[in-house]
């Protein structure tokens, strides 16, 4: 019988949010939500899928001659157009473009080669406690293979950290979760309403998962950051952010309470995929932000036993 | 060649300031108003030491060669200006005008009596000049020296044809070397500082006197001694004639504060650089007075300041506890020597200024390392210059960390600062490495250097760009072989060929030797064979004209100053070019192109030997054709595994050339008796030569740049910079005895806080 793979669309190195240190970044594919503002569509299928930087596009033509499907058409000139619908992931395409604008996003990994990708870095991770961080994509829809990759990098004394939604049966988080220093996962909205329609599922489970990871997790040594997405015009009251901080107040072993501003550096790689972004036109912000900075105060009133933190690249060594 | 001239990034600063647009820099006014004087010049042509050198030579017909030569440098010393400007308070320009050019004709003369109309307004490196300087060498000078060159004279002993192919083909190339004689030294800084060149008057005087007529050996030595006393004694003049021109300022003044500094410089001069150095000002004007001597005296570049916080610190502490220096007025006569060295303009010849220019003589000072005894080194004054860069923000010198495990975070801290500022100072060296190399410099493949273990912890540094040297004890030119691997890579799939309609000459011709059709390259073992073949062909020719030159320069292009800043040159009797230091190194090998050449061997072993997607003579062909027609070929060869993204299929590759390279430089004897040295890097030649070389199999297009340094090719790194440092790290860096050079870029939106 093959060992057991999971999906990935990228590994990212040398990155420095979402973890401390200089991490290696694990993008598992596929997600049961549709965040309106998720960065990482490549993350949202389960199953590989083909991507075209249209900006790189040369219009040599290639890449329809090669085609079988009729996928690209090229009119002398121009850019390709791509039919995304009618792509079988052969790859023909993506080897003959000599611009590099194509890739097929979704490679299949075992836990042991994703561990001995983590472990490549590991000169690097030393110094600034550094690591591996599985984000996505929801790392606990292939939570199998999340599990042993994290329990080898913790066994080999690589610093392991997920970024999950937590909306999964509790037993399939923990299975990935207690081999982690930290666990970051997203409170997107406290109304379970609100938080359907911005994501397309319910938060009751996740809250209890919330809950009880904070209970659970420092009796292993690991850490849990809870992180509040900020996107304008969507969770953008204070009387929102209000309540979040006052759940997080309340969870057991005071975790980090993390405000994410948000970016718009996901929204061209929607039109890579074929798909259209949810937030068109929504601005970017940075941590500097008075807005944002008057919000952290706010939470830090609200939660003065937590460290309250704002930006995916604030975090603090464990 | 390309004609339009945008200026880069990096000269910005210098277009800024002579706008006027942004404010002058420097910690001081003193210091802002000397950058201004810098900027304010364009860089120009001095005739002073053609015309000393020719009056001279013409004199002396038919006197030996050392004689003559060692009589040109003290009439060099006896003509110098004895400008005082505003606001300095170190004392002696190399030139009449402040960034000029005291060339050397002597090596020149060949290429400018053809190129001098073209000086003003060449592409790269132009130069201004005065009517009346240009009438007296087009006229009186350059006819004197144009047959006398030692590539003239090097022509004498190869046939026309290699004499051509060896400057201007672009494969294997002496060019650097031909017009750089007296570069890359680190001069006995402790000793002229602490002694003044009284002491080696003195010694040559005693050397001389101890001469027994009766030993054949002395017939020579009594020249040489005679030669050295003379040149000495013209740079004991020089410091006669600056006090007084300081004297003469100093009477004309009329704010009293300046009147006394003039006056104080005055008397400074009557004791340095000819006598011992009593305080850090002292200090500071014999480092610089010997630098500029050096760089006129000399035609090459990087005359280096190397270990200057050792140094300078016994002066630095004695002033400071005496309370006649503070850390402030130390830092600002620091920058004032970053000033005036970055007016040392390196004067090139417009073959060569296609390949190295931006007039930079790489001056080059070190901070940091460990002393003697292994424990680190570093004291107040690393940090003060490395601050004072902060400040002067001059190209010159390269200020350059030497890292080991015990540098103060602090240190590393402050040399971080400095890197953020983009200036693309400090130069990081890893002195584990650099202490490596040096203990098997110039040694050969079994062997070790001269140097003992007290030498290299004590005066070890780089020189240059990358190259370790070691204080007063090694002599010899650095960068002089250059191999364009890229090149060899096209002959090697061409049976030997330089591809059409690229620049310089032997385009389409064989320019290597003819290595085996592609046709009959039928396994990747036999393609392999055929890329060695090429690089060592290129090497050995190299070799071969390297030995020439080092002998035309032994017998006729003798150094004196250097010689008398080498530890027991005048002992020896030996001057610097025939052998008169404890360690002789070069010329040597530097290869450059290395990962067009690696992307190349790998792109081929994928596509043809193991997914047989292609065959060899296709891939000719289109490289031949500059992959016209052939554009799914390339997407495969750019698809290929490239070097840099720690990928063992192209890092097995590059490992493998990179220690095959540095062992087939190692193996070749020089003319002074050691052996050669390999190099990586060439920074911005990467351009000129990828201009002469045609599209490779790696995908890159003809006449586009070939890859930089040991790094990467351009944007073939594509899994970030920790995957690269993986591909890097699998190379033997110490088996470059002569220095490596690695170019990372990172962006600062990736470097945390």
């Amino acid at each position: 019988m093959s060992e057991k793979t999971a999906i990935l669309f990228d590994i990212g190195r040398f990155r420095s949010a979402d973890g401390p240190g200089i991490r290696t970044i694990l993008f598992f594919k596929g997600c049961p939500l549709r965040c309106r503002w998720c960065s990482n569509p490549f993350g949202l299928a389960a199953r590989p899928q083909l991507a075209v930087n249209r900006e790189k596009c040369t219009g040599c033509g290639m890449c329809e001659k090669v085609c079988s499907h009729g996928v690209n058409t090229v009119v002398p000139g121009e850019r390709v157009t791509v039919n995304f619908s009618a792509c079988v992931q052969c790859g023909a395409c993506v080897t003959l473009c000599a611009a590099k604008a194509r890739m097929i996003a979704g490679k299949a990994y075992t836990a042991q080669q994703l561990y001995r990708e983590a472990a490549k870095d590991a000169a690097f991770y030393r110094k600034g406690g550094g690591g591996v961080t599985i984000s996505g994509g929801e790392v606990l829809l292939q939570h199998e293979v999340a599990a042993e990759t994290l329990r080898l990098c913790r066994a080999n004394y690589i610093n392991t950290c997920i970024e999950t939604s937590a909306f999964a049966p509790w037993e399939q988080l923990w299975a990935v979760a207690q081999h982690c220093n930290t666990v970051f996962v997203d409170l997107k909205a406290m109304d379970s309403g609100k938080h359907k329609e911005l994501t397309g599922v319910p938060n009751e489970q996740i809250l209890q998962n919330i809950e009880k990871l904070c209970e659970e997790l420092p009796k292993k040594g690991g850490r849990v950051i809870v992180r509040m997405p900020l996107v304008p015009g969507y969770h953008g009251s204070e009387e929102e952010v209000a309540a979040g901080a006052r759940f997080v107040a309340g969870l057991a072993g005071r975790p980090e309470l993390n405000l994410l501003p948000y970016h718009d550096l996901g929204e061209t790689k929607y039109a890579m995929i074929g798909e259209e972004y949810g937030l068109p036109g929504v601005e970017s912000r940075n941590a500097k932000d008075p807005k944002l900075l008057a919000l952290r105060d706010l939470c830090q009133r609200l939660a003065p036993e937590n460290r309250v933190s704002l930006g995916g690249d604030a975090i603090l060594l464990d | 060649m390309a004609t339009n001239h945008t200026p880069t990034a990096g000269a910005a600063l210098g277009n800024e300031l002579r706008a006027g647009t942004v404010a002058k820099v420097g910690s001081t006014k003193r210091i802002q108003e000397l950058n201004g004087m810098l900027h304010s010049n364009r860089p120009n042509v001095d005739i002073t030491r053609a015309r000393a050198y020719t009056k001279v030579y013409r004199e002396t017909e038919g006197m030996p060669s050392m004689m003559r030569r060692y009589k040109a440098s003290a009439e060099v010393y006896r003509s110098l200006s004895d400008n005082v400007y505003d606001y300095e308070q170190l004392v002696g320009w190399p030139t009449k005008r402040i960034r000029g050019a005291n060339f050397a004709i002597e090596l020149h003369a060949h290429w400018l009596a053809d190129d001098l109309p073209n000086l003003r307004g060449r592409t790269y490196d132009p130069f201004e000049i005065t009517d009346e300087d240009y009438k007296e060498l087009e006229e009186d000078l350059l006819p004197y020296w144009k047959e006398k060159t030692m590539a003239v004279q090097w022509g004498h002993y190869v046939d026309p044809k290699e004499w051509d192919r060896a400057q201007f083909g672009g494969v294997s190339d002496v060019s650097n070397y031909l017009c750089a004689n007296g570069s890359h030294f680190i001069p006995s800084w402790t000793d002229v500082i602490e002694h003044g060149f009284v002491k080696y008057y003195e010694k040559a005087k005693a050397l001389r006197a101890d001469l027994d007529p009766n030993d054949p050996e002395s017939v020579d030595k009594r020249i040489f001694y005679n030669g050295i006393i003379e040149v000495l004694e013209a740079i004991r003049d020089w410091g006669e004639r600056m006090s007084a021109a300081c004297a003469r300022k100093a009477a004309q003044e009329t704010d009293p504060v300046r009147k006394q500094e003039l006056e104080k410089m005055a008397e400074m001069m009557t004791r340095v650089p000819w006598g011992p150095a009593t305080s850090f000002h002292d200090a500071c004007e014999t480092a610089w007075a010997v630098c500029f001597f050096l760089f006129v005296e000399g035609a090459g570049p990087s005359i280096t300041w190397g270990r200057f916080d050792q140094y300078m610190y016994p002066y630095y502490k004695a002033d400071i506890e005496k309370g006649i220096l503070t850390p402030e007025s130390a830092m600002e006569l620091i920058e004032e020597l970053y000033v005036r060295v970055t007016s040392n303009v390196w004067f090139q010849s417009t073959q060569m200024a296609y390949i190295f220019g931006g007039y930079y003589r790489y001056p080059h000072l070190d901070v940091g390392g460990l002393d003697e005894k292994g424990k680190d080194a570093s004291n107040e004054l690393s940090y003060l210059c490395l601050r004072a860069m902060r400040y002067a923000k001059t190209t010159s010198p390269a200020v350059s960390l030497m890292l080991h495990q015990k540098t103060p975070d602090a240190l590393l801290y402050e040399a971080c600062e400095l890197a953020a500022e983009g200036m693309g100072h400090p130069s990081f060296f890893n002195c584990e490495g650099l202490y490596e190399m040096l203990e098997h410099r110039a040694g050969g493949l079994d062997g070790h250097s001269n140097y003992n273990r007290r030498d290299i912890l004590k005066y070890g540094s780089p020189i240059g760009c990358v190259e370790p040297g070691a204080e007063g004890l090694q002599y010899g030119h650095t960068d002089s072989g250059i191999i364009n691997v890229a090149g060899c890579i096209f002959a090697a799939v061409t049976n030997g060929r330089k591809a059409e309609g690229v620049d310089g000459t032997y385009c389409g011709q064989v320019v290597t030797y003819e290595s085996g059709a592609p046709e009959t390259l039928t396994t990747f073992e036999d393609f392999y064979a055929a890329v060695k073949g090429q690089v060592k062909y290129a090497i050995d020719e190299c070799h071969a004209n390297l030995l020439i030159c080092e002998k035309i320069l032994a017998e006729q292009f003798n150094l004196p100053t250097f010689t008398v800043l080498l530890d027991g040159a005048l002992e020896r009797a030996k001057d610097a070019t025939a052998g008169g230091a404890k360690v002789n190194i070069g010329p040597t090998m530097q290869m450059v192109g290395f990962a067009t050449m690696v992307d190349s061997v790998a792109a081929i072993k994928k596509v043809v030997y193991v997914d047989k997607e292609a065959t060899l003579p296709e891939v000719a062909d289109a490289c031949k054709k500059n992959f016209v027609g052939y554009e799914a070929l390339r997407a495969k060869l750019l698809a290929a595994p490239k070097y840099g993204n720690d990928d063992d299929f192209a890092d097995e590759i590059a490992a493998d050339l990179w220690e095959w390279f540095a062992h087939s430089t190692m193996r070749l004897k020089m003319y002074r008796g050691h052996y050669c040295d390999a190099a990586v890097q060439m920074v911005q030649s990467n351009v000129g030569y990828g201009a002469m070389t045609g599209a490779t199999p790696n995908g890159r297009l003809a006449g586009m740049p070939i890859s930089d340094t040991m790094s990467a090719t351009q944007q073939a790194d594509t899994n970030g910079p920790t995957a690269a440092a993986r591909s890097y790290g699998k190379l033997d860096f110490p088996a470059y005895t002569n220095g490596t050079l690695l170019n990372m870029w990172i962006s600062q939106s990736e470097l945390m806080q």
